[in-house]
């Protein structure tokens, strides 16, 4: 009984997304010679780690019924910008880069907050518009050059590669670390906190939420702020992860981070799902492309049916087998408690 | 009534269970061409499952359903519609943007691929001037009031040539003038040897127009009878199924304590002018009027949800501003809301944070981190206190009945213990258990020195609750009279128009 109260229908799409993990990586080594390797593992944490933050943020969005699309432009303008930055002094402090990622990606992501939460533009408009400008702030700062890797400092380029500890040759990278500690703090943020909330008040009955005395543009503005403040330290990490930074960096992340949210369990009308949940759908996917691109059975374009087909499915299974076993949890839950009350 | 015409719509054993309640158990009922049949029964006894599954909504576990003496399954509310069977709900469907005659024909298929616009607006003229009703086929439908658009709804029905009109709590939201409106047109239904199933909880308009009167408690059919072998207190009786000696309470003269709440020509452009009144501690004040009376207004007005823009209103002899709920709820005023669903509750969640988010701040152990062992305390304290049934208080407030989404309300507002509670439509849609719980529960808080406001279109209740009552038509304050001497007659002739000075 205790073990069946403790599983939560929102605990079990985790679990699901956990299992499928496993599952993909069984299948995968079947398939794939020697797929089952400490090279998986760094290459897919070293990726994870970015979109993992960026889905985050993208979370915090959804949760309030708004989305993000500008996310993939602020993500290739922090990069470039702050690589801009370092290349010209290369003295700079690494955390002051850290900051002046974070500080502008939240800049541009309080520009979009701004424009949903005061000015009353559905977000999908604001953000379509901002993903378009943003980028092409970017090609005009950038005049077209590239950053270039030669010209960033030493730091920087050893950041990847750095090391928390080593188990033989499975590494555990300082940016994967980052990362885990962005999962933990926002996971906490959206749990325990008022701010976390007052999101998912807001984004399951907003006038509720407006009766309850909540200042509902602010906490909109402030999701919108939080989501590009991500966006700009996974900015930071992409520069750190690739060097050359040209105009195009970042694009398509946009949308990798809806995908990573859908598929870990956020309802995208707002009001439920966990930053848990995001982090292990953004694992997933991730896992799923890598694999895909070393199983040399399948062509590049299926790659991208598959992802599909994955979104669809797990779309589907929450609205199909996760209301039956909602339903199936409260039978139990009904039956654990004798209906005392009763008259 | 003829009861040797052979029925138009006969249900047998029919038996349905969701997850974890048994909705309906062995239910018959027969309704004849040319009766109004009236079914009560208090909230969860398994009305609305039995139109669901009349309409075609969804279907039953066992039973059969025989239409014209034909075995009939229907799978969705569409085949239900062209066999004859189609509902008004309380709350009506229709589409806002669409125009009137658009609505009408919505479901109608023999019209052929082109809409003929002229055609179609003289047959929604014919059809409604035919009803009776006076609306003009060209307005949106967004536009109309409660029982207008409700028109719409009976009109498309009656287009579609039913034969089996359900209304389930059509007068919930009406004034009384626009309830006898609507009587007149389930009259001539009648007449038409349409079959009327008539759902109520206000069991005068349930004597006044029904010819058989059917209850259902618990999901099973308790009796059928013709309304003359019932009586009020035999149906109450069974409908809760134990005795209830006084259906309200009495009310009872209370201290009234000092001034807390002091609003002086209260004015929202186009809305309501001219509001005035004081509220003392312990005082029940209620608010009357007919639908359009715009007492929800001034509600929303004095909890800064629609801030006025004229008048003064004082509150322990300070000027206030009320221009947000922020505000108005820092200042000790709290408003329940009549929408539930709207601006009530945040379905998803689950019952324990619905209960403490408006006064989240007080849980708050710094950093912003939720005491989430003090918020469990306070919610189970509310739980027992006002018996809100629910499995556990994690279950979403979504999956609960009415009645209890309606006591979850109640706790979370209590919760910010308010000086001045502002109740509108306490006991809308919920049922007569649970209604008088609520009653008790108002009585008692105003004996501990609430002021309470209560808005409310059921006048009994509102004449039984309230020390004064103040009566508003379309917008304008038209007296304030005494409870204690205030009859159903005297609030309503003010409602109505006749203006007298206030008491």
């Amino acid at each position: 009984m205790n073990a069946l109260q403790g599983l939560r229908p929102e605990k079990l799409r985790e679990l699901v997304l956990l299992l499928l993990i496993v599952a993909v990586l069984v299948f995968f080594s079947s398939m794939i010679e020697n797929y089952l390797n400490a090279r998986l593992f760094n290459r897919v944490s070293a990726s994870v780690a970015l979109m993992a933050v960026l889905a985050i943020g993208q979370t915090m969005v959804v949760l309030t019924r708004n989305i993000d699309l500008s996310v993939g432009s602020i993500v290739g303008f922090t990069a470039y910008f702050v690589g801009q930055q370092l290349s010209q002094n290369n003295e700079m402090h690494p955390v002051l880069a850290i900051v002046m990622a974070v500080g502008v990606g939240a800049l541009m992501g309080g520009i979009n907050g701004v424009l949903v939460a005061y000015c009353r533009i559905p977000s999908i408009i604001v953000t379509l518009g901002t993903m378009a400008l943003y980028r092409t702030l970017l090609v005009e700062y950038s005049d077209a050059q590239t950053v270039l890797t030669v010209n960033l400092p030493r730091w920087l380029l050893n950041l990847p590669s750095l090391n928390v500890f080593s188990i033989d040759r499975l590494h555990l990278r300082v940016m994967v670390l980052g990362m885990i500690a962005v999962v933990v703090l926002f996971q906490i943020l959206l749990r325990y906190t008022s701010f976390g909330r007052k999101l998912y008040a807001i984004g399951s009955n907003p006038e509720a939420a407006r009766m309850a005395g909540f200042a509902n543009q602010r906490i909109v503005l402030s999701a919108f702020l939080l989501c590009g403040a991500l966006a700009g330290l996974t900015g930071f990490m992409f520069l750190a992860r690739f060097g050359n930074i040209t105009v195009v960096a970042g694009i398509g992340f946009e949308l990798k981070s809806v995908a990573a949210v859908v598929v870990g369990g956020v309802n995208i009308f707002g009001g439920s799902g966990s930053v848990v949940g995001a982090f292990l759908g953004a694992a997933l996917i991730d896992l799923l492309e890598n694999s895909l691109i070393r199983w040399l059975q399948i062509s590049e374009f299926w790659r991208d049916a598959l992802l599909g087909l994955l979104i669809l499915t797990s779309v589907a299974t929450d609205s199909v087998i996760m209301k039956r076993f909602q339903g199936y949890w409260a039978r139990k839950q009904a039956q654990a408690v004798p209906e005392t009350q009763e008259r | 009534m003829n009861s040797t015409v052979p029925p138009i719509l006969e249900v047998q054993g029919l038996s349905k269970r969701f997850d974890m309640t048994q909705a309906l158990r062995d239910v018959s009922l027969q309704l004849h061409p040319g009766e109004i049949h009236a079914l009560v029964g208090e909230n969860g006894a398994g009305k609305s499952t039995l139109i669901k599954i009349l309409t075609g909504i969804q279907g039953a576990d066992e039973g059969e359903m025989r239409l014209a003496g034909n075995p009939v399954r229907l799978a969705n509310s569409q085949e239900a519609q062209a066999q004859g069977v189609a509902a008004i709900y309380q709350e009506p469907m229709v589409f806002p943007d669409l125009d009137v005659a658009e609505n009408i024909f919505i479901s109608h298929r023999n019209r052929g691929a082109w809409v003929r616009w002229g055609k179609m607006y003289e047959d929604a003229e014919k059809i409604l001037s035919d009803l009776g009703m006076n609306l003009d086929v060209r307005a949106p439908a967004s536009g109309l009031t409660l029982a207008s658009q409700q028109a719409v709804e009976i009109a498309k029905a009656i287009s579609l040539n039913v034969k089996v009109l359900i209304m389930d709590e059509p007068t919930a939201s009406l004034s009384n003038h626009e309830v006898e409106q609507l009587f007149k047109v389930a009259r001539k239904l009648q007449q038409e040897n349409v079959a009327v199933l008539f759902i109520s909880h206000r069991l005068d308009e349930v004597f006044e127009i029904a010819d058989r009167i059917t209850v259902l408690r618990d999901g099973q059919h308790i009796s059928t009878r013709p309304v003359a072998e019932v009586t009020r207190e035999s149906l109450i009786q069974e409908m809760v199924g134990r005795e209830v000696d006084q259906f309200y309470a009495s009310r009872q003269a209370r201290q009234r304590g000092k001034r807390l709440l002091s609003v002086r020509n209260l004015g929202r452009e186009a809305t309501f002018s001219g509001i005035q009144f004081d509220l003392h501690e312990g005082e029940v004040l209620g608010f009357a009027g007919l639908v359009g009376s715009r007492r929800t207004d001034v509600g929303l007005a004095l909890f800064g949800i629609q801030p006025a823009d004229s008048g003064t209103i004082e509150l322990e002899g300070q000027t206030v501003t009320l221009t947000n709920p922020r505000i108005a709820q820092k200042l000790g005023l709290a408003y329940m809301t009549e929408d539930r669903r709207k601006l009530g509750l945040a379905m998803p969640l689950s019952i324990t944070s619905n209960i403490t988010l408006p006064a989240l701040g007080r849980y708050l152990a710094g950093l912003g981190f939720i005491r989430t062992d003090q918020e469990r305390q306070t919610a189970e304290e509310y739980k027992s206190r006002l018996q809100i049934k629910a499995p556990t208080l994690a279950h979403e407030v979504g999956k609960l009945s009415g009645g209890n989404q309606q006591k979850v309300m109640f706790s979370k507002w209590l919760n910010t213990q308010p000086k001045v509670f502002i109740l509108d439509e306490p006991t809308r849609g919920i049922d007569v258990g649970a209604k008088a719980e609520v009653h008790a529960m108002v009585r008692e808080l105003a004996e501990q020195g609430m002021a309470i406001l209560c808005i409310s279109s059921d006048l009994p209740e509102v004449l039984a609750m309230s020390d004064r009552i103040l009566v508003m038509r379309e917008g304008r304050q038209m007296g304030i009279v005494d409870g204690a001497t205030a009859t159903q007659e005297s609030v309503m002739s003010l409602a109505m128009g006749e203006s007298r000075e206030a008491a």
